[in-house]
């Protein structure tokens, strides 16, 4: 049974904004209520109509998948533990006097500018109103994170002096993450593929 | 009765309306719509996140089939689904208990 025009627009807008494992879920269940109201002896466009109708907007739609994806709760929770795990770090820092460290100046900034890109992406995932932007911010902040961490860890246990309480805390809270992360992030991946 | 009213409990229509078995999305729409008399009237495209929402909660699984040439995704529910689903009816009937006692004015537990 061919699908009048309007199906068809309503299709391709969803498909500019959704991969194409929803768009496939969402075109079976507009086809069939497309074919339930034929059914009912309405005609072709009409029923095209209150079909496209009972859907809903294909915007409300697409920013009910944006709500419900996962990389935005990911990004939720490493924004909130993300305090946590630099006051451990900021501690390690202190007490070992980094400052007094042989880190060049360009290391230190690119450093802050990478934590400041990773907040950037989890917060635009967190908050994001796109399905493409909430999975894509998500995805990269999630990877950063890992990185993040890993530099961190390895170059903090060659760098400080001697290894205190505090720095096997921020060690561990940055090794729990960097876990948490990067079984996340292949979830997200799969996920990203449908 | 409108989605707004909905809020709250829809993941529990939803896991209700899986119980008789796996179905695919325009097919839980049309459980919800024989088991309520056509009362509840929801957006159908916002069911779709819902589900995957669901699924992501590993309260239902979802898998693929193709039926008519088109891509079906068809849900069912999990052990987790089925527990969640008994907690959500209990506390279903508690609240509904003491709402109705509160607006018909009577004492809540009724007594027999």
């Amino acid at each position: 049974m061919a699908e009048p025009r309007l199906i068809r627009d309503y299709q391709s807008s969803l498909s500019a904004q959704l991969p194409a494992s929803i768009v496939d879920e969402l075109a079976d269940g507009l086809s069939e209520t497309y074919r339930s109201y034929r059914r009912q002896g309405l005609a072709p466009d009409i029923a095209a109509q209150a079909a496209v109708e009972e859907f809903g907007e294909p915007q409300v739609i697409v920013d009910e998948f944006a709500r419900v994806h996962p990389a935005r709760r990911t990004a939720r929770k490493l924004l909130v533990t993300g305090p946590a795990v630099g006051a451990c770090w900021a501690a390690t820092l202190i007490t070992s006097q980094a400052w007094a460290l042989p880190v060049p100046l360009s290391v230190r900034i690119l450093l802050g500018l990478a934590v400041i890109a990773t907040i950037g992406l989890l917060a635009a995932s967190a908050v994001g109103t796109t399905y493409r932007l909430t999975a894509r911010a998500g995805i990269a902040g999630c990877a950063a994170i890992a990185v993040l961490d890993t530099a961190m860890i390895t170059s903090m246990m060659f760098a400080i002096p001697s290894i205190t309480w505090i720095t096997i805390a921020a060690v561990a809270a940055s090794a729990m993450r960097m876990t948490f992360s990067a079984r996340t992030l292949t979830r997200l991946v799969a996920h990203a593929q449908g | 009765m409108r989605a707004e009213e909905l809020k709250g409990h829809l993941d529990a229509v939803l896991l209700a309306a899986l119980e008789g078995g796996p179905r695919h999305g325009y097919a839980v729409i049309e459980t919800l719509r024989q088991n309520t008399g056509g009362r509840l009237d929801l957006p159908t495209g916002t069911i779709y996140p819902a589900l995957r929402r669901l699924e992501q909660a590993g309260l239902i699984t979802g898998s693929w089939s193709v039926v008519g040439g088109r891509r079906r995704r068809e849900y069912r529910l999990t052990g987790a689904g089925r527990r969640a689903l008994a907690g959500r009816r209990a506390d279903w009937r508690d609240f509904s208990a003491a709402v109705t006692a509160a607006l018909e004015g009577r004492p809540w537990p009724s007594p027999a």
